[in-house]
């Protein structure tokens, strides 16, 4: 998905004037406008978060962006996969996707990772407890860096780079999944997933904030993830007229 | 009962080879000879066909060589020379399947079928300056650990002839890091012949060796071409004497 | 040689992987490299954890000190020898003793053959299946071995009780598995980035950190008292269950992606 959008946009950038394309970005910043002054302004708080239930307002932050966290993963995975079963010639590029995904991923982490202990320190008292779903998001964000850290020691060889990293990957997938689907299960947790996955605790206008939030959020990793491509073109480019 | 069948298949085919390379040293009986390529026309005589196409190699943005094509057949011993640096070790490599070129490729073609990387190792037999042996490891355990992962058996009158052919009899129970550079030379040599692959890929063959030891690969090599079941060399070398040894296959110019 | 001897008979990797592990095997009991290495680490950070944690032994130190030598009693002594914290603590410290002992170690299989050259002629004889098989198995072998060295030592040093015996072996088997098996493909990885010792911590210690946690709660519920039997079973099972599959999981996913580690 976001790579045929990429590729439409690096074309069209280099025959068209570059505002071609910039209707759906403009429509990703009025879109965020909205989720901020919604978060604070439209939607009402969700039970279970207090009296007023104004502690689940971090929520339109944080879901996104560890929503995001673990699609980044995904969306390295699939370049990951597909790079170490596409023929060696002149696939650095899915490599470079990869990267990028993983990246952007660390970012989304920390965000999480912040809007997260912000959300703890105000509805448990402490900005960090050690409640396995904390741990856990530092764990990605460990993993995260450890695919980044892999890539920067690799960073004269870029073919070696390209396939140990995807490797890793891989592997790293493993801990990754088991963060995401058998920690909450397994190990005690005072997150509050079930409380706002009950439809009861939430208005109708709460969750249109939220599913705006995270579409906006998704159009956000988009968007960024088509300017990094660019910019690895560019030096590619560069260099191999070089 | 199918593994069976292919470790009978398997020996045979050894003993053959081997029994092969007898012939060319020792000029033995008629009819032995006979009876051996009855067994191994089935089987071992098949022709291989060695192809470069159009291979490129870059080492970060530096291209070491540029669309190289040239192809060997069953019979042959090919020289690679060129300078210091010009890729020759690279191109081995890439050759043996060890690396993969940038772009183009190397084939191995036996009977129209192409092979696949596994068995095209599994038909080389390499000696290069960049592989060694285990300094940890005693000359014949080496020798019989890598025999074993070629499926052959090693009993010790396998070793000892081995060892010999070489010029190590009687080191075999030393441990290879107090083996001399030339004795350890000597060893790969050993290690290469191993089940006697039809494919013998040589770089810098004569590498830290005495006189003798010159005489010893120039032996090698002539008999790994005299042999009648369908072998070949490729040797890159810059040694005036051992490029005599064959026809020229390719000059490597060095990149910049 | 004829093309039925080719490396891709399923026999002949098992064939490979059993002459690389006794290979490395004979290599090791000859060198012991790697088993002096982990082994000393262990004890060493064994060491450094009996001096860390005096503080936690003080106070009993000192009300003996004052006391006459005949009314000393062994609960005295006991109690100063081992520190005072909950058993499923002392299982999370001889872990990350384990887990240090590992990555100290367990590098050396692969990084030796890189370092040495070795690699090539591997690489020409042996299928990649292979090599991760037997590889796996040597460093299993020598996981295994220094965690039956090191468990009654630290267990007589601490005081770390075994709670149930079979469950307490099965947790102890299911994180050598977890643990060997992160430290292998690791290894390779790291092995293969040439920059090796730091770089082997830095991308193992994640995703072993998640084995950690599992294992953790595994130790918190194998030392916990349950009134509800039933429930304690149960729970029981889902823990060492999921260690079990994370060993299982990271071995599939090491033996579908090493090849693309070995070949370069």
């Amino acid at each position: 998905m976001a790579d045929t959008t990429a590729g439409v946009a690096a074309n069209s950038k280099s025959q068209v004037p570059p505002m071609t394309g910039a209707w759906w970005k403009l429509g990703t910043g009025f879109l965020m406008i909205f989720v901020i002054y919604g978060a604070f302004f439209i939607a009402k708080g969700a039970a279970g978060f207090g009296e007023s239930g104004d502690k689940a307002r971090a929520v339109f932050f944080h879901v996104p962006s560890a929503i995001l966290a673990s699609v980044c993963y995904f969306v390295g995975m699939y370049f990951s996969v597909i790079y170490l079963f596409s023929s060696k010639r002149s696939t650095l590029e899915i490599d470079a996707k990869a990267a990028i995904s993983m990246e952007l991923g660390a970012l989304f982490c920390l965000l999480a990772t912040i809007t997260g202990s912000i959300f703890a320190g105000i509805q448990w008292g402490v900005f960090w407890n050690w409640d396995p779903r904390e741990t856990s998001i530092v764990i990605t964000l460990l993993l995260y860096s450890s695919y980044l850290i892999l890539r920067g020691a690799l960073n004269s060889n870029p073919t070696k780079r390209a396939n140990l990293s995807a490797v890793y990957c891989l592997i790293a997938l493993v801990p990754q999944q088991f963060l995401i689907w058998a920690v909450p299960r397994i190990l005690e947790t005072n997150h509050p997933t079930k409380v706002l996955q009950n439809s009861g605790n939430t208005s109708p206008d709460y969750r249109l904030i939220l599913w705006c939030s995270i579409l906006a959020f998704t159009l956000l990793f988009i968007w960024l993830f088509q300017l990094r491509l660019r910019a690895y073109r560019l030096v590619a480019k560069k260099e191999a007229a070089r | 009962m199918r593994c069976g069948i292919i470790e009978i298949e398997n020996l045979s085919v050894t003993k053959t080879v081997c029994g092969v390379l007898k012939q060319v040293n020792q000029e033995e009986s008629d009819t032995e000879k006979a009876a051996q390529d009855g067994l191994s026309a089935s089987s071992s005589t098949r022709r291989i066909h060695v192809c470069l196409n159009h291979v490129s190699h870059r080492f970060g943005g530096r291209t070491v060589f540029d669309n190289l094509s040239a192809s060997i057949s069953s019979g042959q011993t090919g020289i690679i020379t060129g300078s210091n640096g010009s890729g020759k070790s690279t191109l081995l490599r890439i050759i043996a399947g060890l690396l993969e070129a940038d772009s183009g490729d190397v084939t191995f073609e036996t009977d129209g079928s192409y092979l696949d990387t596994q068995m095209r190792r599994h038909m080389i037999g390499m000696v290069a300056p960049d592989l060694t042996l285990y300094k940890e490891l005693t000359g014949a355990e080496n020798l019989t650990f890598f025999a074993s992962l070629k499926g052959i058996k090693a009993d010790r009158a396998m070793l000892v002839e081995a060892l010999t052919e070489v010029g190590l009899r009687g080191r075999g129970r030393d441990l290879v890091g107090g083996y001399s550079s030339g004795m350890r030379q000597r060893l790969k040599y050993a290690f290469a012949l191993l089940g006697r692959p039809k494919v013998l890929l040589l770089d810098e063959p004569t590498a830290n060796l005495d006189s003798d030891g010159m005489a010893m690969v120039e032996r090698i090599v002539r008999c790994h071409q005299a042999r009648t079941d369908g072998a070949l060399a490729i040797v890159a070398t810059n040694e005036p004497r051992e490029t005599s040894w064959g026809e020229p296959l390719i000059h490597l110019e060095r990149g910049e | 040689m004829k093309a039925s001897t080719g490396p891709n008979d399923a026999s002949n990797w098992m064939a490979q992987a059993r002459c690389l592990f006794l290979k490395d095997l004979r290599a090791e009991l000859r060198t012991r490299v790697a088993i002096n290495s982990v082994g000393l680490f262990a004890f060493s950070s064994l060491l450094l954890v009996a001096l860390a944690t005096r503080g936690l032994r003080e106070v009993m130190t000192l009300r003996m000190l004052d006391l006459p030598i005949d009314i000393i009693r062994p609960a005295d002594v006991t109690a100063a020898m081992f520190p005072a914290w909950s058993a499923a603590s002392k299982m999370g410290l001889l872990w990350t003793l384990l887990c240090f002992a590992a990555f100290a170690g367990l590098a050396h299989s692969f990084v030796h053959e890189e370092e040495a050259g070795t690699v090539t002629a591997l690489r020409l004889s042996m299928s990649p299946a292979g090599v991760y098989t037997g590889k796996l198995a040597f460093n299993l072998t020598l996981l295994f071995a220094v965690a039956l060295l090191v468990t009654p030592f630290y267990m007589g040093l601490t005081g770390m009780q075994a709670g149930n015996w079979p469950v307490f072996l099965t947790l102890m088997l299911a994180g050598c598995i977890g643990l060997g098996s992160t430290a292998t493909i690791v290894a390779a990885l790291a092995a293969k980035a040439r920059g090796s010792g730091a770089l082997f911590g830095a991308i193992g210690l994640p995703i072993i950190t998640v084995f950690l946690m599992l294992l953790l709660n595994a130790a918190n519920t194998l030392y916990s008292d349950s009134t509800d039997a039933a429930a304690h079973t149960i729970k029981t099972v889902q823990d060492v269950g999921g260690l079990i599959s994370f060993g299982i999981l990271l071995i599939s996913v090491s033996a579908f992606t090493f090849r693309f580690v070995w070949e370069e």
